[in-house]
């Protein structure tokens, strides 16, 4: 089943992108799309039926080379089912939303095929994602890193005619290629020390690493911190994250739904799966974590504030999502690893139906982006409007305080918050406050677009305000199915993410610590307590528990255990983030619900009540509003210090080194040298016997003098 | 050493008699021969060629043909009289060695004969 | 004396049908019966080959170690004898539509072949010197089979001087070899120079004979007959000089090596390395100027014949087998080669000028397709067998501690590829006004072109299992 789900995409993409000529283009985007839908079918029957218990299904030999031996299999686990589920799920409803989304386009010319070319790529993203996903061993993962990488820049740059579209896939490709630089050093590092890329043997080998010092450029490390640093440094790249962010508000000059799979939903998450699928290694090296808490903060503040003032709607959301990601890698960062999964899942619904919305709206408004040019909208796009609305309300986050009732993002983005302030530590707290001010801030900007786009008075070109119009069901069907997940993906799957220890512990496959006195209580038929821990009958037994925890309040003290590389992520024995994050007072877990507040109503103050503050705002904070409006001026300080310097280094090379020196040096040789001796060689043939044979005497002379002088000596 | 060079003296007399008999002409030549020179008498003997001519001169290819067949034969008889001095000596090895010898030899006179390379026209 | 015979056998069976057939035509109709001897001897040739091929791995001598059947020598014969086999087959055509077609010229290829078969297996100086005279002799007749041309029959002229002067260096290489040694006999000789030991006159001898087989097989500084002759012969005999007499000779020089003078390789290493890289870069260096496409030819064969020397000079038994497949690469890739070249011609004027390739892609997409591979091959590009023909013979190089050889065969060979694509360029993107060679119906040139050039793209996958017998035939030689 697992096969099917990951071949069926790349037969879709096969078929629709080589043989849509022999099936017709319609055909093809229909089969590609099938296939995705069996995909998610069959992905969601593995969710649901999965328990947990970690399983290697093999499907060919793939390397044999000296000590590096691998298969290409699938590595069957809790994370790899909820990655499964987010990939297959926002993939199949791009590709039915892309019916609509996709049927006519400026950017290529009349009769020019281009939708099937378009299906394919993203079927074909969809596979490299899931090889991503499934991948047993970092060079399967490494391979569909890069293979999602191929997917993003050709997609980036689907609009072949447009000059900016290009050169946005390339600085996706080239930033891509310093995070996956490090990954390659990380992958090699591992390989070095442990002798295997098996996960499972890189797991196991962890607390070895932990002993270890490598020496890395300049000094002796520690091999789990010099490792977890690299892939982390692999995983900014891909996730976006500050430093290496810049690449994905340009994204946006890709179509819509590709924005809203590749640059929201699934690639960019990519990091974040990384990082918690590497769980084992990150529990023991704390210095790297703390960078990871540092990095993510930072991203999740960074982005917020740039999100602030953008005007072009994508580039909001794409703001939004570099900053959501930084919320993610702050809980993988603190140890809480399923927080970040949670927010992961949770995030992609809503995330992905902000972007599909507001595809919607650039559909309805003939591809005008600009929300200043928006206005009014609710009344010519209903469907789309009350969308919107539903992922607003979910991004912010939206409840009931103190309880589990609320939109998706409610419950992932206040687990992540109370994460970070149940960590303690310096770093905790700085992510804390970064967050709950991200927070208000991730507000202030969604209210503020959906404010600018909906309500208010129409702006901007006329003609386009009247020809608005609601987008086709085949765009609008997606919409709903996404607002369902963010209406209620938090609150199914709150207790199996962030819940109870052992309720947490049951749905990774995680043993528990405590199990070995659990199995004594139960008899002597398991004395062998991490071997069946795994059983079903443990299992259930303690799903038992924790319902019966449940009910007498928060003193149950399960703790988490087994070695690394038993179930899908590996907590360390002194993480108890978890208990912890339960256990923080009312007034933290309410802070998000009043940063959220906060944002709203500020937006509501500003965008409805006083449409004229903020352009006085702006005037009075010149400096300020220049500063974010630039997104912190991050592409001019790396114009100045890496793209101007590379390409004059690069034109010296290809001037002076490669056209002077190399081609030089060549044509001189081709042009003069040889061509002296060939000469030298014609006039040589003479056609006489004389110099011929007089040629042949003075051969062997050379020949007998050479032997001699050379054998004397 | 004695032996060794009293089988070398009929060399030894060979060489004087050679000697004496040269000398013996040349000098009977200037005693009694009747001397009526002309030019063509005093120039070198040279095959019915001038002595004294352009090198890259033409002539007729066929005198090549005829020396380079009498080559073969004369070789031939060359490579017959050791054999013939030593015949009884030997084993029939090496008498079926000559006569595949000569078989060739005759394969190759058959060839040139018929194909006209003997007839002078 | 009848076991000896008995394995000279093959020899014996070929002059005899060289004979008969000359005796045979000379009786009856003449040149009408040419046409059916170049099909009957190129069948014997081909029944003979499989003859070799087929009989056993043992090494056997005859006549005291004067005639040696190895593998190394089933090896070269084989090679020998298929290759004439398909130069007669080709060149029939040609020649009856030039009126060249003598009943001797099937004789003398023949006789050549038997002088080849005699040269690679010599197991003595007086054997090799035999078996290279009658197939230098009879080459010297061929080459101005065109008795009527000025450059036929000074080629033969020149071939003739120049043969003479080489067997003469060759003869007194052999002399003062015989001097020093005591003896005539490879065995012999390799057991006075034995672990590096050599004196100085057996040192001479070995300079002297060195330089009698560098000619044979046209190496620089003995290379200057090599244009001349290839371009003064009828089309047919320089295909053939260019194949089988090279694989002789080169098979000649090898048993001379190894098997009279392998015990002082570090010697004759140095005179072999010294060769190698004058004859690849004369050969790349020259060919540029040339646009008599047998005269390139004549460079190209002169240049690759310092890369198989290349393998030679390495001294070690993969050397030995890398040379035996460059050569087995190197001759079937001029079959081909020559294939079309005896097609070329204009208002049927057979003509040798590359201008004559103009934009043939035009004309005959699939000659020029196969053109395209043969030369690329001959260059050497990767991934066509004639890149792993010079990437065996330079590796060869580099595991015997020769590795400036190697980097200079390199270099040759990408100066050589100038002119091979040179014309792989006038073939697609020349001139398309300039006049080209007319559209020839030659079915079986054809058939060798298209052959030639499907086993440069096919061999790849295990080059037809030639690898394994050039590896035995090698270890019979060096052991």
């Amino acid at each position: 089943m697992e096969t099917i789900i990951l071949f069926s995409p790349l037969i879709g993409s096969l078929i629709c992108g080589f043989g849509w000529r022999l099936i017709g283009e319609q055909a093809g985007m229909v089969v590609a799309t099938g296939l995705l839908f069996l995909s998610m079918l069959l992905s969601w029957i593995v969710f649901f039926t999965f328990d947990g218990v970690t399983e290697q299904i093999q499907i060919m030999r793939w390397i044999e080379s000296g000590s590096l031996s691998t298969d290409w299999a699938i590595r069957m686990d809790r994370l790899t089912a909820i990655m499964l589920v987010v990939v297959t799920t926002v993939s199949a409803l791009v590709h039915l939303y892309s019916f609509g989304y996709m049927a006519h386009d400026d950017h290529f010319r009349e009769g020019e095929t281009y939708r099937s070319r378009f299906f394919a790529y993203l079927s074909f993203f969809t596979f490299t994602m899931l090889m991503l996903v499934t991948a047993d061993n970092l060079v399967q993962m490494f391979f569909g890193w890069e293979g999602v990488g191929v997917a993003s820049y050709l997609l980036i740059g689907f609009y072949i005619r447009k000059a900016s579209a290009g050169a946005a896939a390339m600085k996706a490709f080239i930033v891509n290629r310093v995070g996956d630089f490090a990954f390659l050093l990380g992958i090699f590092a591992l390989f070095y020390l442990t002798d295997s890329i098996n996960l499972s043997d890189v797991f196991a080998a962890a607390p070895e690493l932990a002993e270890t010092q490598i020496s890395f450029l300049w000094g002796e490390w520690n091999a789990a911190e010099v490792i977890a640093v690299l892939l982390f440094m692999g995983a900014m790249g891909k996730s976006a994250q500050l430093l290496l962010h810049t690449w994905l508000p340009d994204a946006m000059e890709g179509p819509t739904p590709v924005s809203a799979l590749i640059h929201a939903a699934t690639m960019v998450t990519a990091g974040v799966f990384l990082v918690c699928r590497m769980s084992p290694i990150m529990e023991f090296a704390p210095y790297a974590t703390t960078f990871v808490v540092y990095i993510g903060a930072a991203t999740a503040f960074f982005a917020a504030t740039v999100g602030l003032v953008q005007n072009d709607i994508k580039r909001v959301i794409a703001y939004s999502t570099c900053s959501q990601l930084g919320y993610m890698f702050v809980a993988a960062g603190v140890g809480m690893y399923s927080a970040a999964m949670f927010h992961l899942f949770t995030h992609a619904f809503f995330k992905a139906m902000l972007f599909l919305g507001a595809g919607s709206v650039i559909h309805g408004m003939h591809h005008e982006q600009d929300m200043r040019n928006y206005g009014g909208l609710r009344h010519k796009m209903p469907y789309t409007f009350w969308a919107m609305m539903i992922g607003t309300l979910a991004i912010t986050g939206v409840g009931i305080p103190l309880t589990h009732i609320g939109f998706a993002g409610f419950l992932s983005k206040d687990a992540i918050i109370e994460s970070a302030f149940a960590s303690g530590t310096m770093a905790g707290g700085f992510a804390f406050w970064s967050l709950v001010i991200a927070a208000c801030f991730t507000s202030f900007y969604s209210w503020r677009l959906m404010f600018m786009t909906f309500f208010g008075e129409p702006r901007g070109n006329k003609h386009t305000h009247e020809h608005a119009h609601e987008s086709p069901v085949t765009m609008l069907a997606p919409l709903g199915v996404l607002a369902l997940g963010a209406v209620f993906a938090g609150m199914i799957w709150f207790g199996s993410f962030f819940g109870h220890t052992d309720q947490v512990a049951r749905f990774y496959g995680i043993p528990l610590a405590g199990e070995v006195h659990a199995s004594d209580d139960r008899g002597a038929e398991t004395t062998e307590a991490h071997g069946d821990a795994h059983d079903e009958a443990a299992g259930d037994d303690h799903g038992d528990g924790a319902k019966a925890a449940d009910g007498h309040g928060d003193d149950h003290h399960a703790a988490f255990g087994g070695k690394p590389g038993e179930g899908a992520i590996y907590i360390g024995e002194d993480n108890t983030i978890l208990d912890d994050a339960h256990a923080v007072s009312a007034l933290v877990k309410a802070s998000p619900f009043i940063a959220m507040l906060t944002g709203l109503i500020l937006a509501y103050i500003m965008y409805i009540r006083r449409p004229d503050l903020p352009a006085k705002l702006a005037e009075n904070q010149r400096p300020l509003y220049e500063f974010l409006l630039n997104k912190w001026y991050f592409d001019e300080i790396y114009d100045a210090v890496f793209v101007k310097p590379a390409k004059a280094l690069g034109n010296f090379l290809w001037k002076r080194g490669d056209g002077n020196v190399i081609d030089g040096g060549i044509n001189g040789l081709a042009m003069g040298i040889i061509p002296f001796f060939t000469r030298l060689a014609g006039r040589a043939q003479s056609g006489y016997l004389f110099h011929y044979a007089g040629a042949m005497i003075l051969g062997i002379v050379i020949l007998v003098t050479w032997v001699m002088v050379g054998g004397a000596g | 050493m004695d032996t060794l060079l009293q089988d070398y003296l009929p060399i030894l007399v060979f060489l004087g008699l050679a000697i004496g008999l040269g000398l013996v002409l040349i000098l009977a030549a200037a005693v009694v021969a009747v001397r009526n020179p002309d030019p063509e008498k005093v120039s070198a003997y040279e095959c019915g060629f001038n002595a004294f001519d352009d090198a890259r001169m033409k002539f007729d290819v066929r005198f090549y043909l005829v020396s380079i067949l009498f080559i073969i034969f004369d070789l031939e008889v060359a490579f017959l009289f050791p054999w013939a001095v030593v015949f009884g000596d030997m084993s029939m090895a090496a008498f079926w060695s000559m006569m595949v010898f000569l078989a060739i030899l005759t394969i190759g006179f058959a060839y040139e004969w018929k194909k006209g390379a003997l007839e002078w026209e | 004396m009848g076991a000896d015979l008995t394995i000279l056998l093959p020899e014996i069976f070929l002059s005899l049908c060289a004979m008969a057939a000359l005796i045979f035509a000379v009786y009856t109709t003449k040149d009408e019966v040419a046409p059916l001897l170049v099909w009957g001897t190129a069948a014997v040739f081909v029944a003979l080959a499989l003859w070799v091929a087929l009989s056993g791995n043992v090494t056997r001598t005859a006549f005291g170690g004067m005639f040696v059947d190895d593998a190394f020598a089933r090896f070269a014969k084989v090679t020998i004898l298929l290759s004439a086999a398909a130069i007669l087959v080709m060149s029939k055509d040609y020649m009856v539509k030039r009126d060249l077609l003598r009943f001797e010229y099937p004789v003398l290829i023949a006789l050549a072949v038997v002088g080849m078969m005699i040269m690679v297996s010599a197991g003595d100086l007086m054997m090799l010197y035999m078996g290279l005279e009658l197939q230098s002799l009879a080459l010297y007749v061929v080459a101005s089979l065109r008795r009527d041309s000025v450059k036929s029959t000074e080629a033969g002229l020149k071939y003739f001087v120049l043969g003479a002067l080489s067997s003469g260096l060759l003869l007194y290489g052999a002399s003062l070899t015989y001097g020093f040694a005591g003896t005539t006999s490879f065995a012999g000789i390799i057991s006075v120079a034995t672990d590096g030991n050599i004196s100085v006159g057996l040192l001479f001898g070995l300079v002297f004979l060195t330089a009698g087989l560098a000619f044979k097989v046209s190496a620089a500084p003995f290379h200057m007959w090599t244009p001349d002759v290839y371009e003064g012969s009828p089309t047919p005999v320089t295909a053939f000089f260019a194949t089988a007499p090279k694989v002789a000779a080169m098979a000649l020089f090898a048993r001379v090596v190894h098997d009279a003078f392998g015990g002082v390789v570090g010697d004759w290493q140095q005179i072999l390395a010294f060769l190698a890289v004058i004859s690849m870069f004369l050969g790349a260096i020259a060919a540029i100027g040339q646009r008599d496409i047998k005269r390139l030819m004549a460079y190209s064969s002169i240049a690759h014949m310092g890369f198989a020397l290349v393998g030679l000079s390495a001294g070690t038994a993969q050397g030995v087998e890398a040379m035996l497949i460059y050569m087995a690469i190197y001759v079937t890739m001029n079959v081909g080669t020559f294939a079309f070249i005896l097609t070329m011609e204009q208002d049927g004027r057979h003509i040798t000028d590359i201008g004559g390739l103009n934009m043939l892609s035009a004309r005959e997409p699939a000659k020029a397709l196969a053109m395209l591979v043969l030369f690329f091959s001959l260059a050497g590009v990767p991934p066509l067998l004639g890149f792993f023909g010079k990437y065996g013979v330079l590796l060869a190089a580099v595991d015997a501690g020769l590795g400036w050889l190697a980097v200079a065969g390199a270099i040759a060979s990408v100066i050589g590829a100038f002119y091979y694509l040179r014309i792989v360029f006038f073939m697609y993107f020349g001139d398309p006004e300039a006049r080209g060679t007319d559209v020839a119906v030659a079915p079986v040139q054809g058939a060798f072109l298209i052959a030639s050039a499907a086993v440069m793209v096919l061999g790849i996958i295990n080059l037809f299992g030639v690898e394994a017998l050039a590896a035995s035939a090698a270890i019979a030689l060096v052991n």
